[in-house]
């Protein structure tokens, strides 16, 4: 039930699209594209990462 | 002798091209296709017209419209009205996905629309939604209708960036290799004559 109705099954797709399409208009090459989508997709699931950890913690703290 | 400078080698250089930006803008991708770019422009234009249309399904096609106000032309908040775009500041980022935005347009000029009984997906395709239906709406969801507004949002300002690519090219941070050649390290730019400091 929790994997079918989290909302959070839609931020993978946001995180690709934004990183392959930013990518794709800073390089014209494939691999390029590819390669800095792969290091933007990182970069971007860390960040939200480190977010959803900061935002557990305060619901442990403060529950 | 002194040998001229050579410039670094870069991606392909591109003439700026103002029909294939615009062509970018009415559906993204497009001015990519039309200079010959198609893989690119296939990627733009699945990707981004796809997240806007999910982010719009996600709030029941609900989340892309105009504020308007009672009183019609008249009403200094009406139709036109810099009130409108102001009181709905989404549109001013999803207005940029180009021609899947225009609908909220038509609908706020009170432009004839289809028939309600026949079509009524249409006839309310990007109107503005009744108050209380959107509150009822929210009120019975999860976060998805606020995760869907952001998808719509988000694709407009992607495409501005696509818009630039079709206009002058890649933003190339980093050199790029010629194709099926190993990248040259440029010649210095000034040989420093013999003796100086």
């Amino acid at each position: 039930m929790l994997f079918a109705m989290s909302i959070y099954w839609h931020l993978p797709l946001m995180l690709l699209v934004i990183s392959l399409v930013y990518s794709a208009t800073r390089h014209e090459q494939w691999d390029e594209i590819l390669g800095e989508a792969f290091r933007w997709g990182i970069r971007m699931f860390g960040f939200m990462l480190v977010v959803a950890l900061v935002l557990y913690g305060a619901s442990l703290l403060w529950p | 002798m002194s040998s001229a400078p050579t410039a670094p080698a870069t991606a392909t250089p591109q003439e700026p091209s103002l029909l294939a930006a615009f062509l970018s803008y009415l559906i993204p991708g497009l001015g990519q296709i039309y200079q010959g770019r198609y893989g690119k422009g296939i990627l733009f234009m699945v990707s981004l017209l796809g997240m806007f249309m999910l982010g719009q399904a996600m709030g029941n096609w609900q989340n892309v419209y105009i504020q308007s106000f009672e009183g019609g032309p008249n009403n200094p908040r009406g139709p036109g009205s810099v009130a409108a775009l102001v009181n709905r500041w989404h549109y001013g980022g999803q207005f940029w996905i180009g021609i899947a935005a225009w609908p909220a347009l038509w609908q706020h000029f009170n432009f004839s629309v289809p028939n309600k009984d026949d079509h009524p997906f249409w006839h309310n395709f990007q109107k503005m939604p009744n108050e209380n239906d959107v509150n009822q709406f929210i009120v019975n969801s999860d976060k998805t209708p606020d995760l869907g507004w952001v998808y719509t949002v988000v694709a407009g300002m992607l495409n501005i960036l696509v818009i630039y690519d079709a206009y002058a090219g890649p933003v190339v941070i980093a050199p790029s290799r010629p194709a099926g050649k190993e990248q040259t390290v440029p010649e210095q730019a000034q040989t420093k004559p013999e003796g100086a400091g």
